[in-house]
């Protein structure tokens, strides 16, 4: 017999959260199910084990302290504001769109922190999880004497030839014919668009490299950069910082032009080879819907791979066919997975690439204690260029970003990451339109 | 809708639910002062973002989700640090209980948190929340579910807390058993 009673509509009886009418069906229902009646039993057993375990733990005591507190806050909220007035006034004519200095704050936080850039502009620490935005305030960037700096490109590009050695190179995007393929190929089980059919579904190859840290040469773009007050700690010497990116697959639905068949044409690098050329052309900057401004500007992609194209599916760049509002874009892909010895406290790295975007160095030190470094992934977004809002998807926090200069029905990327694996979905839509699409895949 | 909060109504929305919020994240995490430090960067991020913040909802549901998913983040953060676990002893109880009870409750407060720091995120905010005395209804809005799904998975969550909880237990009751036996032979 099909119970109609399942285990939730059990637990809500327990809680009382049915209505009248429900709740005496329910009753009903248990005079004369042995089963249901068990069930129940262990639901309570299991919601008293709770109530013992969270009763032990500590809670504040009662007394009302909310005028002391609303008082610390206020002054605490006031000199956090003040602060960062200051240097708005004092930066606001610098600019963050110079290419040159999303190199230079890219390969900063590449190069100081077990990060690479990921489809998108992520920046991948350890393992993903979630994500949290970081705003940065353009204006508290330091981005006098970064811009057209020759030298400090210079010194980018040659700390990032050096010390990078590609273990698996990344092959060009392969055509693939459905998702059982798509599953087998990839390793793991690719979801997509429930009752839509992809006009391309794409294989991206994996990656590996290694990249031994210098401390002094890292520290030297930070001297370039004029940001000599930043220390690089000395724990990051000789430390040798792995990362392997799993295939990923990449799916395009609707009108999307050429651009499959635009990556398809594309080429990757040799393996075993020290990549010679990992800085400026390699760069990624993250455009949104059409938006010429980054979203993001701090990412490098050495493996010249997958935010490429899907920046160029973003930003509508077409020098073939034009993609239009019906385009889909999604990518999926296992987390990356990043490694470090124990000794590099990636909060302490944090705390410098943080300071360097632009943040106090409280701020920057409050800001990395309330982020688990090993499986947070941050995305940095340029406030006053791009929105964004933390959606659910199946229950998996997200990131839905926007740029600025668009309204809700715009172009959207959301970002979430479900049992491990890392989805990246672009369209245009409001933010429902969005999270419901983003609901639908399987 | 202003991008800006007035006053006076960011004032009456800290004052009612400060509190709550508070006393969610000190479930968490382990000193009265850290957790005030936690629910005042909550506070601070929900006063940057704006009244429209929970446009599409109600500010308590914002203010439990942010709240719990911070405290959750900073706990984890502190296990890494190796930040030991510590009884506050600001509570007036705590200087009448004898160092036997207090070190017999740190133990069953480590025990807690170290279960729950291996559920997942939404499971620990389902079993913080539905404990803070949350409704289905404000548990749904706060971790954007719908109010049918959450018995469900407050059932599945509940069931993997209490096999967690008694293996924990199971555990550290043998331990010393074991360590007497090592020693009486």
């Amino acid at each position: 017999m099909k119970h109609e009673v399942d285990q939730g509509v059990l637990r809500a009886y327990l809680d009382g959260e049915l209505d009248s009418e429900r709740f005496s069906a329910v009753e009903q229902h248990l005079h004369n199910c042995s089963v249901c009646s068990v069930e129940v039993s262990t639901l309570r057993n299991h919601a008293a084990c709770v109530r013992d375990g969270l009763d032990r733990l500590p809670g504040l005591p009662d007394a009302d302290t909310s005028t002391r507190v609303w008082a610390a806050f206020q002054k605490k909220r006031d000199e956090r504001m003040d602060s960062e007035q200051n240097r708005w006034a004092l930066w606001q004519k610098l600019s963050l769109a110079g290419g040159c200095l999303g190199v230079a704050a890219a390969a900063l936080v590449l190069t100081v922190a077990p990060v690479r850039a990921w489809a998108e502009n992520l920046l991948a620490i350890f393992r993903v999880e979630r994500f949290t935005i970081l705003e940065i305030n353009p204006a508290a960037l330091k981005t006098e004497g970064l811009q057209n700096n020759q030298l400090l490109n210079q010194t980018i590009g040659r700390v990032l030839s050096d010390e990078i050695t590609v273990i698996q190179s990344p092959q060009k995007p392969q055509l693939i014919a459905n998702a059982a393929t798509a599953s087998k190929v990839a390793g793991f089980p690719v979801q997509l668009l429930l009752g839509q059919t992809p006009s391309s579904l794409l294989l991206e190859s994996g990656m590996g490299m290694n990249m031994k840290l210098d401390r002094d040469r890292i520290q030297s773009i930070l001297d370039e950069a004029g940001r000599s007050d930043l220390r690089i700690p000395a724990s990051v010497d000789g430390a040798i910082i792995g990362v392997r990116v799993p295939a990923g697959v990449m799916a395009f639905y609707g009108n999307c032009g050429d651009v499959a068949s635009r990556m398809i044409g594309q080429a990757g690098v040799s393996a075993g080879t020290k990549n010679p050329s990992a800085s400026a052309e390699h760069s990624v900057v993250v455009h949104v819907g059409g938006a010429n401004k980054s979203v993001s500007e701090a990412g490098v992609d050495v493996s010249v791979n997958q935010a490429r194209h899907a920046n160029s599916v973003n930003a509508g760049e077409t020098p073939g066919q034009e993609a239009d509002a019906t385009c889909i874009s999604l990518f999926e892909i296992p987390s990356p997975i990043v490694s470090a010895p124990q000794e590099i406290d990636p909060a302490q790295i944090a705390q410098v690439a943080l300071q360097f975007l632009g943040m106090s160095a409280n701020d920057a030190a409050n800001f990395t204690q309330t982020v688990d470094w090993t499986s947070t992934l941050v995305l940095p977004v340029v406030r006053g260029e791009s929105k964004y809002e933390q959606v659910y998807v199946k229950g998996n926090e997200g990131a839905l970003l926007r740029a600025a200069n668009q309204n809700q029905s715009g172009h959207f990327s959301l970002m979430w990451v479900d049992n491990g694996i890392v989805f990246a979905l672009n369209g245009t839509g409001d933010d429902t339109a969005a999270v419901n699409l983003a609901s639908q895949l399987q | 809708m202003s991008d800006r909060w007035i006053e006076a109504e960011f004032e009456a929305i800290f004052r009612e639910h400060y509190q709550r919020i508070v006393r969610v994240i000190r479930r968490v995490l382990q000193r009265d002062s850290e957790a005030e430090e936690v629910c005042a960067e909550v506070f601070l991020r929900l006063y940057r973002s704006g009244p429209g913040v929970a446009a599409g909802g109600l500010i308590g549901g914002w203010l439990y989700r942010t709240a719990t998913r911070a405290s959750i983040d900073a706990f984890r953060a502190d296990r890494r640090r190796g930040v030991e676990e510590q009884v506050d002893g600001s509570h007036a109880e705590d200087f009448t209980d004898s160092p036997l009870t207090l070190l017999l409750r740190r133990e069953s407060i480590v025990e807690v948190r170290e279960v729950l720091a291996k559920l997942k995120v939404e499971k620990t905010q389902l079993l913080l929340l539905r404990h803070s005395g949350l409704s289905y209804k404000e548990i749904a809005e706060a971790l954007q579910l719908s109010v049918n799904s959450v018995g469900q998975k407050l059932a599945r969550a509940e069931a993997e807390f209490s096999a967690l909880y008694e293996r924990q237990q199971r555990q550290n009751r043998k331990a010393p058993q074991l360590q007497a036996a090592k020693e009486g032979q």
